[in-house]
């Protein structure tokens, strides 16, 4: 009788959540905290061996439910997460830092700031490896913390610096904040992890007290150490990093030539393709080439007007110069089976051509010089901007008739 | 294409999962995941506000009528489990449950006696003897006498599940000799075919993914401010053949003409589809078949076939490309990717029956498209490659792999990967049993966004609806066996981080909706749950901006090929006026059965008066005062479906008028579906065309003198609103086992019954039996009338006559002097035929069943239409079909086509 009362409850227990869920999941806040108040019944006879224990679920769906109930506030919240936060040792950390979060995100820092402090100091026994990475995360939070504050202090000397006075204890206070942001910030960018906000916070502050080699170090790690992910963020910066301090074009390059290796469609390749251009290298401007012709395979840069103006400028200054054709055609060769279809159909032109002028007007040419002047697209736009009396789209069809041949060339 | 400027924190582990873990109920809540710094504020990864989208229905409400067809309900468990005293002593095997092995080897035998014993039966039947008398002494020489041993296997059946029975020495005798030469096929290799089977059957019981992705699809219309859609679905017995039906999106969608179909080669899993250039691509998956269909833009335009590929193994994706036209995507369970370009063929990518990155014993695989035109993503269930069709050895990378780099849990693995172009070029989705990835491909295995969905079987269809610019994009995620819905929003992916908004909502199932249906008998009830409750095999959604109102319209579809439908609206928008008055009126052809009522008030009253009204139009007589007893009960007091998520609501919201009317039609269909197993059932309904046919009614050709008499004095008695007194002597009262109207309901009345038709005096007591409660109904009526009288004024008898028949029943009961016998309810159907000339004595039609209050009634019809309009009209029923049934979609008969509301002054 016993198992069966066990039973009995175990189902009940089964019940009552399934409906604190259908209620959730309808938004009846109120009325899943009303089943929830009969959930709590369940902690008392907790012997579950679940992944996930009744005190688990009751923290998560209490928070939900103070999160939009109507009638809750910080305080009602507050008191809950710290009865959630004695309820499980295990989850302590955890609790702490999603307690964070919500205050955070309720722009009541000083309060985050404290319950981190005091989630740092929290001791028990041996760590768990998931525990670990919690108090790593904590330390990193509050070391984000000391950044924000750091720069307000800057932010103040600087002020002040304008109005001609100094005042030691703000510049005191604002080191101490420098270090104790470094110090935790310094922990977590070691670990193999996106860290974008981190590293953007250390690097400032290295770069402000002038320790630019600690910064380059910094940025390369995260780059280019293997155990971290392919983070497109990570060569912004460390571009970005070498720009700021005027770096080489070759070293600029190289860094774009690794994202560009990465991420072929980052908005960065328009730079990119722009520095390799102006090289005098010919090697270089065939690269800026390819990265053009690779970033408009992508389909998010179908309409990106800059992108084919210099597709379209590189493309009449090799036909112009009548030199390198060979590269445009080993170019198209890989995309002539499908790129009239995804970028010069009939109807993109009309639709191009309606919606914006000038992109229909980079495209024919393209399209004009790769395709023929009898390709639809270069057909219908010309014939159109013609019509429209437009003098740039009666340059563009003089231009394509004159270098016609030029197909015959590339397609060969 | 724009990069978020800083990413939300995350650790990056490789290697196996390493979080040990299950379905937790609860996984989904209470997290905010990370927080970002966005210009002034902190921004969580979950928890932000979203789009506030209410649901406008109660329900999910039927979109089109019900599939017609013999729905065979699929596998459930009890039908392969074993149920006995057995199963306590089998032990439990690893999957945990024990296959009724025995049972369907049985069924075998039974069901296919030809293949199992064919032969041997042919040579052995003059050796057997089944009879009961004696063999003569002649034949014993060469023939058994069988009788013994067929009563001895009978008493065993009869004795199954009765823990004392012992096989007979004679029959453990006949199998032991038999055993080895009976069976046309060895009985251990059928044996192990059946075993085999039943292990497969119970592995798709427990996940059947072959309906990954969805069999339905919703096309669009060409610019977004119109209002018609097409579906695609598929539909029939077999569910194997397509159809494009154009929708028009109005309270409730609704069908406008008839669909263009096509009859496939099997049943369809999979529908996809997407646009290019203004042309929506469908692809229709089936076993070993792969479709492709061309449907242009401009509506109204037929779909096209384009082409069709056969595969050796069973096909197990097909995605439609959003970038370039008739280019599409198959994956076959031997392992093999293939790019299919209907100008250029196939070409293989690639062809390995191992998965990537684990092994998984899984066969599925599946792809889709990418942001390069050129590149596609690759998937088992271990985790998603994308490779590059130009060079798919070399070039390729891994977009997601369950393990610690996504932070998966053990046990995770993939249900469904899609392409999330139309929301950010560069995203994907992935769905797992326990979570929800979004991925950006510029980011590989780093998911940007991640949440546990909390649902209870896996995710098999997802559809998304995107926002505009600085709006959040609408993921629905749909189960199969449970059918759950539910909707999320997220944002971010160009500019910002990734974030979910919003809570995540579910949305009403198809099962949810049986609470709303009229109120069924039990056993009819619960076919109506095992229909509703039929797994889900389709997922779609339409985005319809009206104004500054916006909706979504869900559409699900389930394996018996029902389509229901569900309304979301956004906040921002003003409430739905709750029954708008002026509908457009139906297109010419389009489906009578849920077109929009001229006016849903008059609809409603009628809709009341619906059972007991004659209806003139179709000249139905309908006979069906169970269903309407039933039918006036509330629908709050049918009993709540036992479905898995019920749960007692607040107050459960009542459907409009226009949904219930639809529920109300979508169950009438159904039970009048030809061949529905709901119709055996269902038997209270019978129509006029199929009691009589109109010669019937007519007599022989010419009124016959009887006939005008009797006209005659019709006529007479109305113009004197006196009362007509029969003409025929009463004929004895029908033999019959008439159902008594249960009154008590006790096993005294019964038993009085029984006494009383023993003793012979069997019509005594029905008269005692009836005669109280014709008092009351008479007194009822009567009330009523007055009632309506004194509202409705004065009228002239005959637009009275034409208009209101409410008025005509009254009239009968009023002018029957003394009460008729009474008559039953039901007549059986073999109730003998009156003679011909004997016409409209009221015997006679109640012999027909037709109830005393309405006879009167269906005479007076009659005379008046003799005379009536010189050129006599078609047989009104045939009219009506002309006229509503839409030719493509008549899978229903046209004695079952709804009742069509016309003016009735018609006639």
């Amino acid at each position: 009788s016993s198992r069966e009362h066990k039973l009995n409850f175990k189902k009940s227990k089964e019940v009552c959540l399934s409906y604190i869920q259908d209620a959730m999941l309808q938004k009846q806040w109120k009325r899943a905290a009303e089943f929830l108040t009969f959930y709590v019944e369940s902690l008392e006879k907790d012997y579950s061996t679940q992944y996930m224990g009744p005190s688990e679920m009751i923290w998560r769906i209490g928070t939900e439910i103070l999160c939009h109930h109507s009638h809750s506030s910080m305080k009602e919240f507050n008191s809950f997460i710290e009865q959630m936060k004695t309820l499980g040792v295990k989850r302590y950390l955890k609790v702490c830092l999603e307690h964070t979060f919500h205050l955070l995100c309720n722009g009541l820092i000083d309060e985050a700031y404290q319950n981190l402090s005091l989630a740092e100091s929290w001791r028990f026994g041996e760590q768990t490896v998931i525990q670990d990475k919690e108090m790593k995360l904590i330390q990193a939070y509050k070391g984000l913390l000391d950044y924000y504050s750091w720069s307000k202090q800057k932010n103040i000397l600087l002020e002040h610096d304008q109005d001609g006075f100094e005042d030691l204890s703000v510049e005191q206070e604002m080191h101490s904040c420098f270090r104790k942001a470094a110090v935790n910030l310094k922990e977590i960018i070691k670990i193999p992890g996106v860290w974008d906000l981190f590293v953007k916070c250390y690097v400032d502050l290295l770069e402000f007290y002038g320790d630019h080699d600690e910064a380059r170090q910094v940025l390369n790690e995260y780059a280019y150490n293997s155990k971290f992910p392919a983070n497109p963020n990570a060569h912004v910066y460390l571009y970005h990093f070498l720009k700021r301090h005027g770096e080489s074009k070759k070293s600029l390059i190289s860094a774009l030539k690794i994202l560009h290796d990465i991420v072929p469609s980052h908005e960065l390749m328009i730079d990119f393709n722009t520095m390799l251009q102006k090289s005098r290298k010919r090697k270089k401007r065939r690269l800026g080439l390819e990265v053009i012709f690779a970033g408009l395979d992508y389909a998010g840069w179908k309409e990106n007007v800059k992108a084919w103006s210099c597709l379209a400028r590189q493309v009449k200054q090799i036909v112009i110069s009548e030199k390198h054709l060979d590269w445009i055609k080993q170019e198209w060769s890989s995309r002539k089976d499908w790129w009239p279809a995804f970028h010069f159909s009939r109807y993109l032109a009309k639709r191009n051509w309606q919606e914006n002028e000038s992109l229909s007007h980079e495209k024919a040419l393209v399209a004009g010089i790769l395709l023929g002047k009898d390709c639809k697209y270069f057909k219908y736009v010309s014939h159109q901007g013609c019509k429209a009396q437009v003098k740039r789209f009666r340059i563009l069809k003089k231009f394509v008739n004159k270098h016609n041949p030029v197909y015959l060339r590339i397609c060969g | 294409m724009e990069f978020p400027a800083a990413l939300f924190p995350s650790y990056f582990g490789a290697g196996p999962p390493r979080e040990e873990g299950g379905p937790a109920p609860a996984a989904g809540w209470g997290e905010r995941g990370q927080v970002l710094e966005a210009g002034t504020a902190f921004v969580p990864r979950r928890g932000g506000t979203g789009e506030s989208w209410e649901p406008a229905d109660a329900a999910a409400v039927p979109l089109l009528p019900p599939n017609a067809s013999c729905w065979v309900p699929s596998l459930a468990p009890h039908d392969i489990l074993y149920r006995g005293d057995l199963r306590r002593k089998l032990p439990v095997g690893r999957s945990g449950a024990a296959l009724d092995f025995t049972k369907q080897l049985g069924h075998f035998f039974v069901d296919h006696p030809e293949d199992a014993f064919g032969s041997l039966g042919q040579l052995l039947h003059k050796n057997f003897y089944l009879g009961n008398s004696k063999l003569k002494r002649r034949a014993r020489d060469s023939t058994i006498r069988m009788t013994a041993l067929m009563e001895e296997i009978h008493r065993l059946e009869a004795r199954r599940g009765c823990p004392r029975r012992h096989l007979a020495s004679r029959l453990r005798w006949f199998s032991h000799i038999c055993r080895d030469w009976l069976f046309e096929v060895p009985l251990g290799l059928l044996a192990d075919c059946v075993h085999e089977e039943l292990l497969l059957q119970w592995a798709g019981l427990l996940f059947d993914d072959s309906a990954t992705g969805g069999a339905l699809a919703w096309l669009p219309p060409e610019n977004a401010g119109a209002r018609a859609g097409r579906l695609v679905y598929p539909g029939g017995q077999a569910m194997n053949r397509l159809y494009f039906q154009d929708v028009v999106l109005e309270e409730l969608p609704r069908a406008q003409g008839s669909p263009a179909q096509f009859e496939l080669n099997g049943r369809i899993r999979q529908v996809a589809a997407a646009r290019v250039d203004r042309e929506d691509f469908v692809g229709i998956r089936s076993d070993y078949h792969c479709g492709v269909w061309r449907v242009p833009g401009r509506s109204g335009a037929a779909p096209t076939p384009l082409q069709v590929i056969r595969t050796g193994t069973p096909a197990s994706c097909l995605t439609v490309s959003p970038h370039l036209p008739g280019e599409l995507a198959v994956c076959t369970q031997s392992g093999a990717v293939y790019l299919w370009s209907v100008e250029t063929g196939l070409q293989r990518l690639r062809h390995d029956p191992q998965t990537m990155f684990f092994r998984d014993h899984s066969p599925w695989r599946w792809s889709d498209f990418t942001a390069h035109p050129r590149v596609l993503s690759c998937a088992d269930r271990t985790g998603l490659q994308c490779l590059d069709t130009r060079a798919p050895e070399r070039c390729h990378f891994d977009l997601f792999k369950v393990g610690e780099e996504a932070g998966c849990q053990q046990g995770e693995r993939v249900v469904l990967p899609m392409y999330l172009g139309r929301a950010h070029p560069s995203q994907h989705l992935v769905t797992t049993q326990f979570s929800v990835y979004v991925l950006d491909e510029r980011l590989p295995l780093v998911p940007v966004l991640k949440w546990s969905h909390m649902m209870k079987s896996p995710p098999l269809f997802a559809h998304l609806s995107t926002g505009g610019p600085g709006r959040s994009q609408k993921v629905l995620l749909g189960t199969s066996s449970t059918q759950e819905l539910l909707l999320l929003q997220y944002q971010g992916g160009g500019l910002s981080a990734c974030q979910l908004s919003g809570i995540p909502q579910k949305l009403h199932s198809i099962a949810g909706c049986l609470q709303h249906l009229p109120a069924q008998l039990p056993h009819r009830h619960r076919l109506l749950q095992q229909r509703l409750g039929a797994p889900a095999a389709g997922l779609a959604a339409a985005l319809q901006e009206d104004g500054p109102r916006e909706s979504l319209l869900v559409f699900q579809l389930s394996e018996a090929g029902d389509i229901f439908c569900q309304r979301l609206t956004h906040e921002a928008a003003q409430p739905p006026p709750p029954v708008s008055g002026d509908e457009a009126p139906a297109a010419p052809g389009s489906s009578p059965l849920f077109e929009a009522p001229a006016s849903d008030k008059e609809e409603e009253e009628e809709e009341e008066e619906e059972e007991q009204t004659f209806y003139l139009s179709n000249v139905e007589v309908i006979i069906n005062e169970e269903e309407e007893e039933e039918e006036v009960g509330t629908p709050e007091e049918a009993e709540r479906p036992q479905d898995r998520c019920s749960s007692p609501l607040p107050a459960p919201s009542v459907p409009s008028p226009t949904a219930a009317l639809r529920y109300r039609r979508w169950v009438k269909a159904l039970s009048e579906g030809r061949g529905d197993p709901l119709r055996s059932a269902w038997l209270p309904t019978l129509s006029q065309k199929r009691l009589f046919t109109r010669r019937d009614l007519q007599g022989p050709a010419g009124p016959t003198v009887a006939q005008d008499r009797a006209r005659e004095r019709l006529r007479e008695a109305m113009r004197e609103r006196g009362r007509v007194r029969r003409w025929d002597p009463p004929a004895p009262p029908p033999p019959a086992p008439w159902q008594p109207p249960e009154e008590g309901g006790s096993a005294d009345a019964l038993s009085a019954r029984l006494t009383a038709a023993w003793c012979g005096d069997w019509g005594q007591w029905w008269e005692e039996r009836t005669s109280c409660g014709v008092a009351r109904r008479q007194q009822a009526l009567r009330e009523r009338r007055r009632r309506q009288k004194r509202a409705r004024g004065r009228r002239s008898l005959s637009a009275s006559f034409a208009s209101s028949l409410t008025y005509q029943s009254e009239l009968s009961e009023l002018s029957d002097p003394d009460p008729p016998p009474p008559s039953p309810r039901r007549p059986p159907a073999g109730s003998p035929p009156p003679p011909e000339g004997a016409l409209l004595s009221s015997q006679t039609l109640r012999c027909r069943g037709i109830p005393k209050e309405r006879q009167k009634t269906l005479r007076d019809y009659l005379a008046v239409w003799a005379e009536g309009p010189p050129d006599p009209p078609e047989p009104p029923g045939s009219q009506a079909s002309q006229l509503c049934i839409p030719s493509s979609q008549s899978q229903l008969s046209s004695a079952s086509q709804p009742r069509r509301k016309r003016p009735r002054m018609g006639f």
